[in-house]
């Protein structure tokens, strides 16, 4: 079952979706928007899961890794996807900076994040002669072409991103199996009783914020050469921490794939169906789902599926007896 | 009687299917923020949109056009997203959009489709150096501090505070004025505010005992003027003259705020109540007051006078066959035309050169013009501010 | 120079006890239930926007419309914490998404009833200037908020010091099974402190509409600084509030005064995180215990 699972991603994620979208750019734009929130929410998750931290901030590594990577095209005249990947260094380094926070808990550690994505905001709109300040950075060199693929273009740009997320997904899913994984899942529950059996959680702690700030700022270096364009408030924007945080917890943020699903039910969900029903304000219907998610299904929705299923399956089987 | 019931049908079928022959209608797409930051100014601008479409069906009786809106959300990925979904409902072209960053990637969507985007939101000068054939405004930032430097210019100013909200268009003007205004020997002393800023007192308080300038220009938005107002009225600076630039010299701001206005002045397009010198003005203003029972505001005038171009030039293109194939474009570049806001024209990247701005004072609940001398509709009050 | 640092000092306090106020309600809930209402900031955009239609319908000034005000926030504060109470499992992350979504909720609500365009007073009274000793200046509505902060901050910590629904309060905080077995109980009392916290969003949010200026994208805006001040203050410290909220004020003046107000937010983020790091259960917490 397992072992079908993932060819059966790859070929939807590579084969079927392209050829059932194709042509359809307005579609294939929501896809690769929700996949970009998906990114972020899947290094916000891996965090929440394996760390056990909240993060409100995550805009602070998207924000970092997208003017990294756009001024190191512009300013440096480095290729598009080297300076990518060198953004996302950019970005886990610059977890350093928040690293005295890891001494936080729960809610106090979430807003310390906050706050440094406000600063980091600060500093990019202060700091005119690199980053242009307010005003922002304009025409973002595009994403190359690539064995006669148009990575700029819309079809392209799906494949960049479906490709980071997968690998992301991927990476992940290794982490969670070697033992440092382990150990830092059991710290979830417990942290005493690792601290007990000999296990640096700080250490570990400190790892996974600096995978998770590299996974953010990818997202965020893809999103400047996707979309161009650059300036502090829309790079630093607390929509990129919220979006994820919600698509996270709807997918279910201790599963490897909730966190895409989410994103991707989510965002389709509200662009093509609430707001086809209201134009203006169909935010709204998002805040309730929300709500009415948390209070009946906590765990998310795969999960939910997840058990549903199982409950089909056992029903079906009843009914077999 | 069913019969007759069916013969009639029939005939309004006929005549419908007649009609829709002869005079296909445009679609037009509308991609604007009505949500999000961006929802006040999105939604301005959608009304004065609206009106063009309305105006324009009624004159035009061989062409009509729909405009079909969709909410960007002020987020530039919906705003392409939209551009996209409303090409794919069939739309030949695009009128709104607002914000640089948003403006920006959207119109790059819509250029590689070979649709025309104009648009009146977006000031920043990058905009129109993209190389970009489908691309057009009306307005650009040098045309707002043009009339801000006009107006100090033939006052005889001689210091001015630039107060500046750090975001982009905002940032933009006020550079602009601290290069054009020291080039002239004016002394200008710039002070960046945070968005987020509320309390203005000691920003005022240094310009009031340090740069003691003879006047101070408030670059921002709605909610900044008036927090920089109160606080110049309590602090009361020595200066001459208080102006700003957009959505401040406007009825609407005088309705809500009449204790902070008087003898402030601001960008400009009509005098209120409005002294209108062209019928088309006339019939603009008594549509938009009979659509939204007020007056039309700044943001509704550029809509309007964008929209309407746009229409001319889709009409004029599908009467040559073109509309499909980049003729909006061709034909926008064409037109030289008088509108509301002064004389349009379109260079090779798509820019208005003849925009410049008007200033307007609040004088008593009303805005009077008082600069260029041209355009004016009374004398300006000098000094003068609202304390 | 002196006369600038005055009145950056003047409007510093006056600014602290405004934000005070927008933070109580917060630091009330945060210290009884341990949760996070991250819809707080549109509960107080709620109330400005009920002087608002108080004001522009009834012609109330917005003073009076207290009452109405309190009654709206309050029962919508109830009902949040009507929704809050269901939460089973995990109830940290849960009720921060759940506060999270209601404010989404609000946020949406509150520009369909009342639009995009920003609002404020037009009572002059609370705009005219109060000049202290030819120095410090303020508008009636600072000096008047700045003093019902004060109040409101004795009061409310008198109420929880010395009256046995304060005491109530506090002791379901500090253990609800104690509690319940003193006779209290604890969903009643929790009921009362969504309702007070209701109370005090309605105090800022008049504030707010009287001296500032409204727009429905501002409660976000509001519930971060509210935060802000209660983690400055330290878990449960009503005088912590006032204090942290004084301690912001006057770091975000002086910064425009002697720097620029670009960096004003910046100052105030940066001491949160000073604070945060150096002292992580606020200038007046009380030391946690651990696990």
């Amino acid at each position: 079952m397992n072992k079908l699972k993932i060819p059966a991603v790859l070929v939807l994620a590579y084969l079927v979706l392209p050829l059932a979208v194709n042509g359809n750019d307005y579609v294939v734009s929501l896809i690769v928007a929700a996949l970009t929130i998906g990114g972020i929410a899947l290094a916000w998750s891996m965090l929440g899961n394996l760390g056990g931290m909240v993060s409100f901030g995550h805009a602070a590594f998207f924000g970092i890794g997208s003017y990294a990577s756009a001024l190191l095209t512009i300013k440096a005249g480095w290729p598009v996807l080297v300076s990518m990947l060198f953004a996302g260094l950019v970005a886990a380094a610059s977890s350093i900076a928040t690293m005295p926070a890891l001494r936080l808990r729960g809610p106090y550690f979430a807003l310390s994040i906050l706050a440094y994505a406000e600063i980091f905001r600060i500093i990019a709109t202060e700091w005119k002669g690199l980053t242009g300040g307010a005003a922002g950075i304009l025409s973002i060199p595009r994403l190359p072409e690539i064995m006669g693929i148009d990575l700029g273009g819309k079809i392209g740009g799906y494949f960049v991103v479906v490709t980071l997320v997968i690998a992301m997904v991927g990476i992940y899913a290794v982490i969670r199996r070697s033992p440092q994984g382990l150990a830092l899942k059991a710290m979830h529950d417990s942290e005493d009783a690792t601290r007990v059996v000999g296990v640096n959680a700080t250490m570990l702690k400190a790892l996974m914020l600096v995978v998770s700030a590299f996974f953010a700022g990818l997202m965020g270096a893809f999103n400047a050469h996707y979309i161009n364009f650059l300036e502090p408030d829309y790079a630093f924007s607390g929509s990129w921490t919220t979006l994820a945080i919600v698509a996270a917890i709807f997918g279910g943020y201790r599963t490897l794939w909730g966190p895409l699903i989410g994103a991707l039910v989510v965002y389709l969900v509200d662009q093509l169906v609430f707001k086809a029903i209201l134009p203006q304000g169909h935010q709204i219907i998002l805040g309730a789902l929300l709500g009415a998610m948390v209070l009946f299904s906590p765990t998310g929705l795969t999960p939910l599926i997840a058990k549903l299923t199982r409950l089909q399956r056992k029903e079906t089987a009843n009914a077999a007896h | 009687m069913s019969k007759f019931a069916s013969v009639s049908a029939l005939a309004v079928f006929a005549v419908l299917a007649a009609s829709t022959a002869w005079s296909a209608e445009i679609k037009i797409g509308s991609q604007i923020p009505k949500t999000g930051n961006l929802a006040r100014v999105g939604g301005a601008m959608s009304e004065g949109i609206a009106v063009a479409a309305e105006m324009f069906n009624k004159k035009n009786g061989k062409h009509t056009v729909s405009v079909l809106t969709m909410d960007d959300e002020s987020s530039p990925a919906k705003a392409v997203a939209a551009v996209e979904k409303l090409a794919s409902d069939g739309v030949v072209a695009f009128t709104g959009g607002y914000g640089s960053n948003i403006i920006g990637p959207a119109s790059e969507a819509a250029e590689k489709m070979n649709k025309t985007y104009i648009t009146s939101g977006g000031v920043a000068t990058e905009l129109t150096k993209r190389g970009l054939k489908n691309f057009f405004r009306i307005n650009n930032s040098e045309g707002y501090a043009r009339a801000l430097i006009g107006m100090y210019t033939e006052l005889g100013i001689k210091s001015v505070t630039v107060i500046y909200s750090t975001k982009e268009a905002t940032e933009e003007v006020a550079k602009m004025l601290e290069k054009t205004l020291s080039a002239k020997g004016v002394k200008v002393t710039l002070h960046a505010f945070d968005p987020s800023t509320t309390d203005f007192k000691p920003i005022v308080h240094k310009i009031k005992l340090q740069d003691r300038p003879e006047a101070i220009a408030m670059i921002g938005y709605e909610n900044d003027y008036v927090g920089i107002l109160r606080a110049a009225k309590v602090l009361k600076p020595d200066i001459k003259n208080i102006s700003g630039v957009w959505s401040l010299a406007t009825s609407k701001m005088w309705s809500e705020f009449p204790d902070l206005m008087n003898g402030v002045a601001g960008t400009s397009t009509l005098s209120y109540p409005a002294e209108f010198t062209t019928p088309e003005a006339k019939e603009f203003a008594e549509t938009y007051q009979r659509m939204y029972n007020k007056a039309p505001d700044y943001l509704g005038i550029f809509g309007y006078v964008q929209s309407m171009m746009l229409f001319q030039a889709a009409a004029k293109a599908q009467d040559a066959g073109t509309i499909d194939k980049g003729g909006i474009s061709e034909e926008l570049r064409k037109l030289d035309v008088q509108t509301v806001i002064g004389r349009v024209r379109f260079d090779q990247d798509g820019d208005n050169p003849e925009f410049t701005h008007r200033m307007g004072q609040h004088q008593d609940g009303k805005v009077v013009l008082v600069w260029p001398a041209d355009a004016a509709t009374g004398k300006m009050n000098f000094p003068a501010v609202p304390w | 120079m002196f006369e600038l640092f005055a009145q950056s000092a003047f409007s510093g306090v006056l600014a602290g006890a405004y934000y005070a106020l927008i933070a109580l309600g917060l630091a009330l809930v945060f210290g009884t239930m341990r949760v996070i209402n991250l819809a707080h900031g549109e509960l107080v955009l709620l109330a400005a926007y009920v002087a608002y239609s108080a004001e522009n319908k009834l012609h109330l000034d917005p003073l009076a419309s207290l009452p109405l005000a309190v009654a709206v926030v309050g029962l919508t504060s109830i009902a949040v914490y009507g929704l809050l109470s269901r939460i089973k499992k995990d109830r940290e992350l849960n009720s921060l998404i759940l506060t999270f979504g209601l404010g989404v909720i609000m946020t949406n609500a509150i520009l369909m009833i009342w639009s995009a365009d920003i609002h404020s007073t037009s009572v002059p009274w609370h705009h005219d200037a109060i000049i202290l000793a030819d120095l410090l200046f303020a508008m009636n509505s600072e000096v008047f908020f700045g003093v019902a902060g004060l109040v409101v901050v004795a009061g409310l910590w008198w109420w929880l010091e010395k009256t046995w629904y304060g005491r109530a309060l506090r002791a379901v905080a500090s253990n609800r099974d104690a509690a319940k077995l003193m006779g209290i109980n604890p969903q009643f009392t929790e009921i009362l402190s969504f309702a007070v916290a209701g109370l005090l969003a309605s105090v800022a949010g008049i504030a707010i509409y009287s001296a500032k200026v409204i727009q429905p994208s501002l409660g976000h805006h509001l519930t971060v600084k509210a935060f802000i001040i209660t983690v400055l203050a330290g878990m449960g410290s009503v005088p912590g509030v006032l204090l942290g909220g004084m301690l912001l004020g006057i770091v975000e003046n002086l910064t425009v005064t002697l720097a620029s107000s670009a960096l004003q937010e910046l100052a105030g983020m940066v001491l949160f995180l000073v604070v945060l790091l150096v002292m992580p259960s606020g200038l007046f917490g009380r030391v946690r215990r651990r696990g």
